[in-house]
């Protein structure tokens, strides 16, 4: 399974990268035969925005993940009506709790 | 599906957006930072208040800089006496100009026309009006 999520990963990040190579490429024909240099305004901003996407999907991701687990794991959801099996003690007041501690 | 698939998938996302991230930011500072071999060098000098400008041919330049369109230039980046920050907006040019150090940046205009050149470092009770023109002129030849 790792593997496969390593390869998945692997996979993803080249085909993101790729068309930029071919972009890069190109304009590096280019400037043999034309002259052309590349455009520095575009290039950062360009770059703004990619950079802009990746930390607002970070972004999602993580708040997402945030938000489902408050929904999934909250008292209310019938799903935790049956204890899962570490909170599931015949008597709930029987744990082991440390002397004194916390 | 066990609990820890769904963790690995999820820190393998995050992992491949940083990774992501990383390898764009440097191939596009690298782009942007590696200058044309072809590119004609002008020293800047940063003085309070203002810019000062010398050719590879030797002319020199107060105040205002002349260029040809189409052409990369090579910015050296002097200051005489303080710190300064040599800036042109329109074109994304913006480098500190350090006492005893030199800073290089490049650009090539693609547009004809007449651009601001100002200080972005405070500078003195003249920064200011420590301001420039580009002038970016049609290639004749």
């Amino acid at each position: 399974m790792k593997t496969l999520i390593a390869v998945s990963v692997i996979t993803v990040i080249a085909l993101a990268l790729v068309s930029q190579m071919h972009f890069a490429n190109a304009q590096l024909g280019q400037k043999v035969s034309e002259k052309q240099y590349i455009n520095l305004r575009a290039e950062v901003w360009n770059e703004f925005f990619r950079m802009t996407t990746a930390a607002f999907t970070v972004g999602a991701i993580v708040s997402g993940t945030m938000i489902w687990l408050v929904w999934r794991f909250r008292e209310s959801n019938p799903k935790n009506k049956t204890p899962t099996k570490w909170e599931k003690f015949d008597d709930p007041t029987s744990g082991t709790y440390e002397e004194g501690g916390h | 599906m066990g609990h820890d698939t769904v963790e690995w998938v999820f820190v393998a996302i995050v992992i491949a957006i940083l990774v992501y991230v990383g390898v764009d930011s440097w191939i596009v500072q690298k782009a942007v930072e590696e200058i044309p071999a072809d590119a004609e060098t002008i020293k800047v000098t940063g003085q309070q208040w203002f810019w000062s400008f010398e050719h590879e041919d030797g002319t020199q330049e107060k105040i205002e800089l002349h260029l040809i369109k189409g052409h990369a230039y090579k910015f050296e980046i002097y200051a005489k006496d303080v710190m300064h920050s040599f800036n042109i907006p329109d074109y994304v040019v913006f480098e500190d100009a350090v006492p005893g150090h030199v800073n290089h940046a490049w650009f090539s205009p693609d547009q004809a026309g007449k651009f601001p050149i100002q200080c972005r470092e405070y500078c003195g009770i003249g920064h200011y009006q420590m301001r420039g023109t580009l002038v970016v002129e049609e290639n004749k030849s």
